[in-house]
């Protein structure tokens, strides 16, 4: 007889190992961190807390005071900090041994970062041909995001009930 | 998750650090600033307006400006071209420049002392120019010190010099006092102009060309 973990003997719903920490989850965490000080940064530039973004190459001034900085009365920088926040709350909720192998934490994670990283494709498309200027936290952001949406990707195998390590 | 938990607190304690240095940079002043008991004589030693042409011209043109005011951007850039040419480059009149700020404008205290830290770098007009010229870009945002610096760089001042003068209180007391030796001479509106032949002030009640034009005949210019 094979010897078969209890995950595995329950089908294929289960995860192999639900219990075990997820290490793309860790990376999430880890990189959502560094999103969440970067976009506080750029908040606090926006809501004028610091004159201005020192920026050595490209022109942040010109990114961070023009109309797409803004939804109305939000910042943009505000809704990367959101969801930097959400996704790094996510991330540690899924670190958790009860939650590991939840499907709906899997789908916000992955969603989330999707969607994340789709806006931020939409901002550097601002910044490239509409604005035509470039502000480098902005890109780093959009790198960090982009990074982010990578390691949500063994999240759709946790969605269709695959194991996922 | 031990090594997991150690990597996210040195990310934390690291990048609240980074921010936290970040935030620490200067604070602009914006508004103005309390003088103190200053005697009238103290009041207009500092209150230097900007000399424009000839210092030494025997007309002087006293302009007091909002740079969040619309008028005073139609008149910079729509009517001084033409007292350029007819009075300040013939040498028959000087323009002096005096802030005034107006309350109900909240950015125009800070952009008048930016146009004056630009001045500490000998091209106030210059700075003076783009401010007005790109008015309708900062006037709705919540805060244009970031604007007035991009201008600063494209007129390339010395931005470091240009961005610790912003992000202080520099000039902050001229400012406050170009707008009180306003309204010590009736000043209501923006822009108010005045044309001072050495011995009286007189009011121009207007701010076209042909206003100024009256004025500085009935002030003996030759034009």
């Amino acid at each position: 007889m094979t010897d078969r973990s209890p995950s595995a003997e329950s089908g294929e719903q289960a995860l192999e190992d639900p219990s075990a920490p997820a290490k793309n989850r860790m990376a999430v965490a880890v990189l959502t961190l560094g999103g969440i000080f970067l976009a506080f940064y750029l908040v606090a530039n926006n809501l004028g807390w610091v004159p201005r973004v020192p920026c050595g190459t490209g022109d942040c001034g010109i990114v961070q005071s023009s109309k797409y900085a803004w939804v109305g009365p939000i910042p943009v920088s505000a809704i990367g900090l959101g969801g930097y926040l959400a996704l790094f709350v996510l991330s540690l909720l899924g670190l958790q041994e009860s939650m590991a192998g939840s499907r709906l934490i899997a789908l916000l994670l992955f969603g989330g970062a999707l969607a994340g990283v789709l806006y931020s494709g939409y901002l550097t498309y601002l910044e490239a041909a509409v604005i035509k200027a470039w502000c480098r936290y902005c890109v780093a952001s959009a790198v960090l995001i982009t990074i982010v949406f990578a390691a949500t990707i063994p999240e759709v195998k946790r969605i269709r009930g695959v194991g996922a390590g | 998750m031990k090594r997991f938990y150690v990597v996210l607190g040195i990310v934390a304690v690291v990048g609240a650090a980074v921010v936290a240095v970040a935030l620490r940079g200067g604070t602009p002043v914006i508004e103005p600033v309390d003088l103190g008991d200053i005697t009238d004589q103290e009041l207009v030693d500092l209150a230097q307006g900007v000399v424009y042409g000839d210092p030494d011209a025997p007309l002087t043109i006293m302009e007091f400006a909002d740079y969040q005011c619309p008028s005073c951007g139609y008149f910079a850039l729509s009517v001084k071209p033409f007292v350029d040419t007819d009075y300040i480059e013939t040498g028959q009149a000087k323009l002096v420049f005096h802030d005034f700020p107006l309350d109900q404008h909240p950015h125009a205290f800070l952009a008048a002392r930016a146009a004056r830290c630009a001045g500490d770098q000998d091209r106030y007009f210059e700075y003076h120019d783009e401010v007005f010229r790109t008015q309708m870009e900062w006037t709705g945002l919540a805060n244009p010190a970031a604007h007035f610096k991009d201008l600063a760089g494209d007129i390339e001042l010395d931005a470091g010099a240009f961005g610790r003068c912003l992000d202080s209180d520099m000039h902050a007391d001229v400012v406050t006092a170009n707008r009180r030796l306003g309204e010590r001479l009736g000043v209501g509106g923006t822009p108010a102009i005045f044309v001072h032949d050495g011995q009286a002030l007189t009011f121009v009640p207007g701010f076209e060309f042909a206003h100024v034009q009256q004025a500085m005949e009935a002030a003996g210019s030759g034009n």
